[in-house]
């Protein structure tokens, strides 16, 4: 903000206020916008207030929630839900049977294997973008990259369609993953909130000052906005004033993000992993409120070695996917949060001479559990080497529509970029009605 | 002692191994019975006359030594066979497998019946792109007698890396991803030794020094998130008491702290583990350890260690990309390893000095390694199994 203009329009308009501002406090604010627009990826945070009332849990309790697990890379469904032993496609790993009478999936995944009731795997996945930008964002999105039109993510979707107005925290959040679509033409009060590997919040979100001083300068900064907008209907300022009162908020809200405590008592269902920790971090945000949160784990492209990466990365992954659903479902959570496991890519059914397995969508796997989802089945069918979908083709879209129809939402919903209305779900899209409760 | 002449060999044979990867190999006795055993559990035998029959050809147009068929295949693995090694007498084959078990085979053993098998690769390798290749129709197969394995050692609960034997062979030594080490009474046939390395570490290699009372064990842990990366670890231990006697890594870096996983720890050993010490070996004094980097690293290299003291006495490089398999000459005098660069490296121990390279790369880049290596008790003759299906034998003068 310039504040000699600032000053000026206040002249301007007859108000003989002293200055209000200083150039602690300007310089203050914009390195929490620099700092909030380089964790926000330019654009603002969905923030909201926080209500108390019974209303408002009420409120929340009949909200859906979403959890993605991104497998960032491309998971292999030859090592986790499509196997093909005795084929030369099949690799190492030999199959294991799970709590449902007839579906067998990988070795790695024992605890997954006793959840698999609440598990709805598709094995027919046939999607078009094969290298990593274009298959994340349009596993993120639902529609191919295109230069004219700005998609909303999977979170931000959720967060218009389901998300609390009036939250502290925000209703998108990622957690250690990918994808930079973010909020796409919905705009940037639907933009994802990151936070670290690690769970930490970022070191913004932070104020050393005491809560009655922060308060006092936010009534000045506010009222300083309140007469600039009058002048500017800047984008830039409207993130600015929205970066900011979102930060205020997530002050009262910190502790939602601090899982130390519950950590050492929950390290065991979810497994000793940093995976393990975020899958916890996505239920507790859950818990309070958060419409959608996202969860990454990378990276899954195994070029070279497959099998040893695949041994390294599932076993911890699955253990915190398991623990995740058991907690969502003994906290009463599963029927309202819809637990989403997918990543941009499958894998080759060819081993290559690195022992790795290459990018590859003409068929592929992923998982739904939870709200919306009728569990303990697989749709869709690869052939006998997984080269191909035999039965039940899903596009992209059509995964897109299943999942905004598990959480309640309309796929055909439209929505604005500039005059063009577009649906949620790319057009021609269905739901796959036999996976939807 | 028998001692071979590294500059001074030719390729005798090429055998095509069932359009899958051999991916251990081992002679039986003498230079002339081969045992190599491949993804699927199955462990061919073949009978190599001192000179190729006549009229015996190549396997292929792009083969340069005859290929013979095999003579037997013994049965039971379910899974990867892993590893191959035979006792020094040539009478008992072990074999190490993803399947969990090590099997015992008495290599004059009674054949349990006859199979045909189908050996011929070259339509598989052809298969290119990213599609899995529909399934060929089989050549004509060739009769192989069948034998099961004399003993199952069951002890380990998961794949199955590592084995080594003594030089007397009377114990053996063996290792998986669970981390688990069992060193086993051969004659017996039941395990006098166990002991755990690191959780989540994977055991990669383990040798036994020749008098079989030290073993030598490799672990590594592959990835398991963006940091959860353990570090690895290559240490002596007493066979007797299951005890550690030395950690050489901790030797090299003595910072070296297992809890600890930043960034910058982990780069004080990485470029010298690279992605594992994944072969390992005795030198036949016992007074040498080879370990090789294996993986996609850009420089494969082995790192002799003086076996009292841990400390590294040199660090051969020389294969473009990580090492598979290695081992020392009978007289010590050479270190011979195979790589993902499709070669075989042959190097003086004394000074670290490459003096023969073996095989020519086929390809570009990662094409087809070699994954194993063997070499007869007479040092007359080498194997190298490689990813391409493929068995090559070098003899030496």
């Amino acid at each position: 903000m310039d504040q000699p203009d600032a000053r000026a329009r206040a002249g301007d308009r007859g108000n003989t206020m002293p200055p209000i501002c200083n150039p602690t406090a300007h310089l203050s604010r914009r390195a929490l916008m620099k700092g909030t627009l380089a964790a926000a990826g330019g654009v603002v945070m969905n923030w909201g207030g926080l209500t108390g009332t019974a209303l408002g849990e009420e409120a929340k309790k009949e909200r859906k929630h979403c959890i993605l697990l991104w497998m960032n890379g491309g998971a292999s469904q030859f090592e986790t839900f499509d196997m093909k032993p005795g084929r030369p496609t099949g690799g190492p790993y030999r199959p294991i049977s799970t709590n449902v009478n007839g579906i067998q999936i990988c070795e790695l995944m024992p605890k997954m294997a006793k959840q698999m009731d609440k598990v709805a795997v598709i094995r027919s996945m046939r999607t078009s973008q094969v290298d990593h930008p274009g298959g994340i964002y349009l596993m993120h999105t639902g529609y191919q990259p295109r230069g004219n039109i700005r998609y909303p993510e999977m979170g931000a979707v959720v967060a218009k369609y389901q998300g609390l107005g009036d939250s502290d925290l925000p209703n998108f959040v990622k957690i250690s993953s990918n994808g930079d679509a973010g909020a796409g033409f919905l705009g940037p009060k639907y933009q994802p909130f990151g936070i670290g590997a690690e769970g930490g919040l970022p070191p913004f979100s932070t104020s050393q000052k005491p809560e009655l001083d922060e308060k006092r300068r936010n009534d000045l900064r506010s009222f300083v906005d309140s007469q600039f907008v009058e002048t500017s209907r800047s984008e830039v300022a409207k993130m600015h004033r929205e970066s900011y009162e979102a930060a205020r908020r997530l002050q009262k809200a910190r502790q939602a993000f601090n899982i130390d405590a519950e950590w050492a008592k929950s390290k065991d269902l979810y497994g000793d992993s940093e995976f393990g920790r975020r899958c916890l971090m996505a239920r507790r945000l859950v818990e309070t409120g958060v419409a959608f949160v996202e969860v990454g784990q990378s990276s899954y492209d195994s070029h070279a070695d497959n099998a040893s990466w695949h041994r390294g990365l599932v076993p911890p992954m699955e253990h915190a996917w398991a623990g995740l659903l058991e907690d969502l479902k003994q906290r009463g959570l599963l029927d309202t949060t819809l637990v989403v496991w997918t990543g941009e890519i499958g894998r080759t059914p060819t081993i290559n001479n690195r022992a790795g397995r290459d990018h590859y969508v003409r068929c592929w796997s992923t998982a739904l559990a939870g709200c919306g989802i009728k569990g303990g089945q697989t749709y869709g069918e690869s052939d006998e080497n997984g080269a191909e979908v035999k039965t039940n083709p899903v596009t992209e879209g059509d995964f897109f529509a299943t999942v905004y129809s598990a959480l309640g939402i309309n796929p055909k919903k439209e929505n604005y970029a500039g005059i063009r209305p577009v649906p949620l779900a790319n057009f021609g899209s269905n739901p796959v009605k036999e996976l939807l409760d | 002692m028998p001692s071979f002449d590294p500059t001074k060999s030719k390729l005798v044979y090429q055998l095509t191994f069932g359009g899958s990867w051999p991916k251990a190999v081992a002679f039986l006795g003498d230079g002339q019975r081969l045992a190599a055993g491949n993804q699927f559990g199955q462990i061919y035998v073949w009978n190599l006359p001192a000179a190729p029959p006549a009229g015996a050809k190549p396997g292929g147009k792009d083969r340069m030594a005859p290929n013979l068929p095999p003579v037997r295949r013994l049965e039971g693995h379910v899974n990867e066979i892993s590893q191959l090694a035979a006792t020094p007498d040539g009478k008992l084959l072990i074999s190490t497998s993803y399947d969990h078990s090590v099997r015992v085979w008495r290599t004059d053993g009674p054949a349990a019946g006859k199979a045909e098998a189908f050996l011929d690769g070259s339509t598989r390798q052809k298969a290119p792109g990213k599609q899995a290749a529909k399934t060929p129709e089989p050549s004509e197969g060739v009769m192989v007698e069948t034998q099961t394995a004399s003993d199952i050692l069951a002890g380990h609960a998961n794949w199955i890396f590592a084995l080594g034997l003594s030089a007397d062979g009377t114990r053996a030594i063996t290792g998986d991803t669970s981390s688990n080490v069992i060193v086993w009474d051969i004659p017996g046939r039941k395990p006098i030794a166990k002991w755990a390395g690191y959780p989540w570490a994977w055991i990669v290699s383990a040798s036994l020094a020749p008098d079989g009372q030290t073993a030598l064990v490799s672990e590594y842990a592959y990835k398991r998130d963006d940091f959860d990366i353990p570090p690895p670890a290559l240490k002596l231990w007493d066979v007797a008491t299951a005890t550690e006697k030395l950690d050489i890594l901790k030797v090299q870096f003595p910072k070296l702290d297992p809890k600890i996983r930043t960034y910058g720890s982990s780069q004080a050993w990485r470029k010298f583990v690279a992605d594992g010490l994944i072969t390992t070996a005795f030198s036949p004094d016992g007074k040498l350890i080879a370990a090789g980097q294996g993986g996609e690293t850009d420089t494969g290299k082995v790192h002799l260690f003086d076996a009292a003291n841990g400390k590294l006495v040199r660090t051969i490089s020389g294969h473009r990309y990580g090492v598979t398999s290695l081992l020392f000459s009978s007289d010590g005098k050479h270190l011979v390893s195979g790589g993902r660069d499709t070669q075989v490296r042959i190097c003086q121990v004394a000074d670290g000095k490459e003096v023969a390279v073996l095989n020519t790369p086929r390809g570009g880049q990662f094409k087809d390694w070699l994954s194993a290596l063997a070499i007869s008790p007479d040092q007359k003759r080498l194997a190298a199994a490689d990813i391409a299906g493929i068995v090559h034998v070098w003899e030496f003068a």
